[in-house]
């Protein structure tokens, strides 16, 4: 096991403290949520669509405010200090888009520079690039042209570059094909190696099982089932998952 | 972190291919603008100086000054060329008699309609119609466009304030697009002396006057543009709204107001008019021609001489009655109109585009003060040339009634034509250009301050998913 998930008396990065979230027309879309997510681990939100993980995320970014409860990145409060918090976390959205008229190159060095890394060079930003699994000639072309996958790389290499604490990660593997997914789950344990502490939510049970060292359901805005990678270690997580949304099947009906 | 946000907002800008097709268009019609119009002015030019020969060179051979044929022309100017205003609507040839009223004949349009045509291509154009609609075009998904593509949640996961990004977009996307078109602009300017236009002090200052307040007026679009973005959260429900206000505020206020204070003002028409004061002449005529039984020679020698002296107060006295009904009854027209013009003008202010029309055509010696000032300084120069008759041969021409009589057999000696006093039009001060322009640079400056700082607010509570 990991001795870095265990180490639960190490200083938690992300932290969801009672999350609670109403929007205005009324829909209870995040519930009472917690929970804490230490360096070098990896959090996996499964749950269907419409069931609170992007909020939840949006929370950590003060794009929108808690009803109640509070988020806190490396201790900093999201909801009171989100500029200070924000310095802290890199963020890859469900569909990243960047700016169509501005190369990979240019996207990277705006996106980076507002992350605060105002001096790396243009080899750094190259070999990241490379890391994440960019062709080499897509380098210096407009975004315009490129594909989901190839701006979800883009997208990935950013996050990387801000070199931050915390990652959120929102659906990061839809629109990769399967080698670039594969890649990728190797970058997000080189990722969880350097310490991050990582937010991710997604669809892919598989990969979620693969990689992530506490998985999460959300169903209707609640977490309704959190459990280490050791203790679902034997359990099919497809069944499981399947039964917590026959569980949302039944509430929803 | 602003300077990262402003070095990108330009990038953005100049790296679109609305841009590009933006930049070459306005770029064309600005250099297009300064060469035809110095080539027009020159043109005018040259037609004017040959007009004044002209009507010297038909006084050859004359031997008195009642008998000449007399024209005066308004000179062109050059910002004219640029800023059209209404100089090429208004009258520029006056019959000139020592009396009467005078009229302006022969515009611009009249000799030439093919000017008429090409009537669009002026700096005035550019900037109210083809420049407020680029700033529509290119920020009118300014804020809701990001929100679209996603990049300003990926800018908000950083710690970015919103004033920080708004006063960003505001400045750099007016840098971007403007420090381009400075220079066809700048181009145009050195375009100017290089093709012979002689440009006086106050023309340059006026012209940078016109270039600025254009500016002024490009930004309230730009603002404008911005602030809708931040309050709609789609692009293509901003695009909506913006086209609708563009044609509201650049088409139809400036033609509404004018309908509207038409019907609001009732202005009696120019017949009308013509018969009320042929009405009057009629009726002095048949005085003056009962008068004309008093006249008694008082010696045999110079009867043809006394007569005309004796004409000449009479139709002095007339003419000053006849003058006083006119320019009663044209007071009387001119104060509605102007009452009419007045309230057409305040109308049209709700519309930034009118206000920059009134600012440029006031820069350019254009506006409708122009026909006035022309119409004042021609009949100041009707009682110098008057007096210059009088001097010459003892009566002024214009009052109706006159006999020339020749001595047969003496040789009279022809008029010496450069004797005749010059008329000169002198254009409005810069002083007053600029205090006529300022009302309306005041209200374009109010636009942008209202329009920055409600798009300001509006992005501060924007909806940042
Ligand atoms: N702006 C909004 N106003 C009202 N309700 C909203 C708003 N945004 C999201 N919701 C609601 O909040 C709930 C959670 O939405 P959220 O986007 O967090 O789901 P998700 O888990 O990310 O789903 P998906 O897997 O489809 O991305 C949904 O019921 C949704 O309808
Ligand atoms: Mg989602």
């Amino acid at each position: 096991m990991d001795s870095n998930i265990e180490n639960n008396n190490k200083k938690p990065i992300l932290e969801a403290i009672n999350l609670s979230k109403r929007y205005e027309d009324n829909a209870l879309a995040l519930d009472n949520v917690s929970f804490t997510i230490h360096p070098g681990e990896i959090f996996a939100m499964l749950g269907g669509n419409g069931a609170g993980k992007t909020t939840t995320i949006n929370l950590f970014l003060n794009l929108i405010e808690p009803t109640s409860g509070d988020c806190k990145i490396d201790g900093v409060s999201c909801v009171s200090k989100p500029l200070e918090a924000k310095k802290k976390v890199a963020y890859v959205s469900e569909n990243v888009m960047l700016y169509p008229d501005f190369t990979a190159m240019q996207n990277l060095d705006f996106f980076i520079k507002l992350g605060g890394r105002m001096n790396l060079s243009k080899d750094e930003y190259k070999s990241v690039l490379k890391r994440v699994g960019l062709q080499e000639d897509a380098f210096n072309k407009k975004l315009k042209g490129f594909s989901k996958g190839m701006r979800q790389k883009c997208g990935i290499a950013i996050s990387i570059l801000k070199d931050a604490p915390a990652i959120l990660l929102d659906e990061p593997t839809s629109g990769l094909d399967p080698k670039a997914g594969a890649e990728f789950v190797n970058l997000l344990k080189e990722l969880k190696k350097e310490g991050k502490a990582i937010l991710m939510s997604t669809h892919d049970i598989f990969r979620a099982k693969d990689v992530a060292d506490t998985i999460g359901i959300m169903n209707k805005g609640q977490l309704v089932m959190k459990k280490k990678q050791s203790e679902i270690h034997n359990e099919d997580l497809e069944q499981l998952y399947i039964k917590y949304m026959a569980g949302y099947m039944e509430n929803a009906a | 972190m602003f300077k990262v946000m402003l070095k990108k907002e330009i990038l953005q800008i100049i790296s679109s291919n609305k841009f590009a097709i933006s930049f070459a268009v306005c770029s064309i019609l600005i250099l297009l603008t300064f060469f035809v119009g110095a080539n027009s002015y020159l043109l005018s030019r040259d037609q004017y100086e040959a007009a004044v020969q002209e009507n010297i060179r038909g006084m050859d051979g004359i031997t008195d000054w009642r008998m000449i044929n007399h024209r005066i022309f308004l000179p062109p100017q050059p910002l004219a060329a640029l800023v059209n205003g209404i100089s090429n609507d208004i009258g520029r040839n006056i019959n000139m008699e020592g009396m009467g009223e005078l009229r302006a004949h022969d515009s611009k349009y009249n000799e030439d309609p093919i000017y008429a045509a090409f009537r669009f291509l002026d700096l005035n154009f550019i900037f109210q119609i083809i420049l407020s609609l680029f700033a529509v075009l290119l920020l009118y998904n300014a804020i809701n466009g990001e929100k679209e593509l996603g990049t300003l949640r990926l800018t908000f996961s950083n710690s970015v304030s919103r004033s920080q990004y708004i006063l960003s977009k505001i400045v750099g996307s007016f840098s971007a697009i403007i420090i381009p078109l400075l220079i066809p602009i700048a181009i145009g300017f050195i375009l100017l002396p290089l093709m012979g236009v002689p440009m006086t002090s106050t023309d340059w200052i006026s012209l940078l006057g016109i270039i600025f307040s254009g500016v002024l007026y490009f930004s309230v679009f730009l603002t404008l543009s911005i602030f809708i973005s931040a309050s709609t959260a789609k692009s293509s429900t901003s695009f909506l709204v913006l086209l609708i206000v563009w044609i509201a505020s650049v088409i139809v206020i400036p033609r509404a107001s004018i309908l509207i204070s038409g019907r609001l003002v009732d202005v009696p028409s120019v017949d009308e008019i013509n018969s009320k004061k042929s009405h009057y002449m009629r009726q002095i005529s048949g005085e003056t021609l009962s008068a004309m039984g008093n006249f008694k020679p008082t010696s045999n020698n110079d009867i043809m001489r006394e007569f005309n002296e004796f004409m000449d107060e009479i139709n002095t006295e007339r003419d000053e009655k006849v003058t006083k009904f006119n320019s009663q009854v044209n007071q009387e027209r001119r104060n509605a109109q102007m009452e009419q013009e007045k309230l057409a003008l305040n109308l049209s202010r709700v519309s930034p585009a009118s206000s920059f029309y009134l600012i440029s055509s006031s820069f350019a010696g254009t506006s409708m003060e122009l026909e006035k000032n022309y119409h004042e300084q021609a009949k100041a120069y009707q009682k110098v040339f008057a007096d210059f008759q009088r001097e010459k041969e003892g009566m002024t021409t214009g009052g109706g009634m006159m006999f020339i009589v020749r001595k047969a057999g003496v040789e009279e000696n022809p008029i010496d034509p450069s004797e005749l006093p010059e008329f000169v039009f002198k254009p409005p001060s810069l002083e007053s250009r600029i205090n006529s322009a300022l009302p309306d640079l005041g209200i374009l400056f109010v636009y942008n301050f209202i329009f920055f700082l409600v798009g300001y607010v509006k992005f501060l509570k924007f909806d940042l998913r």
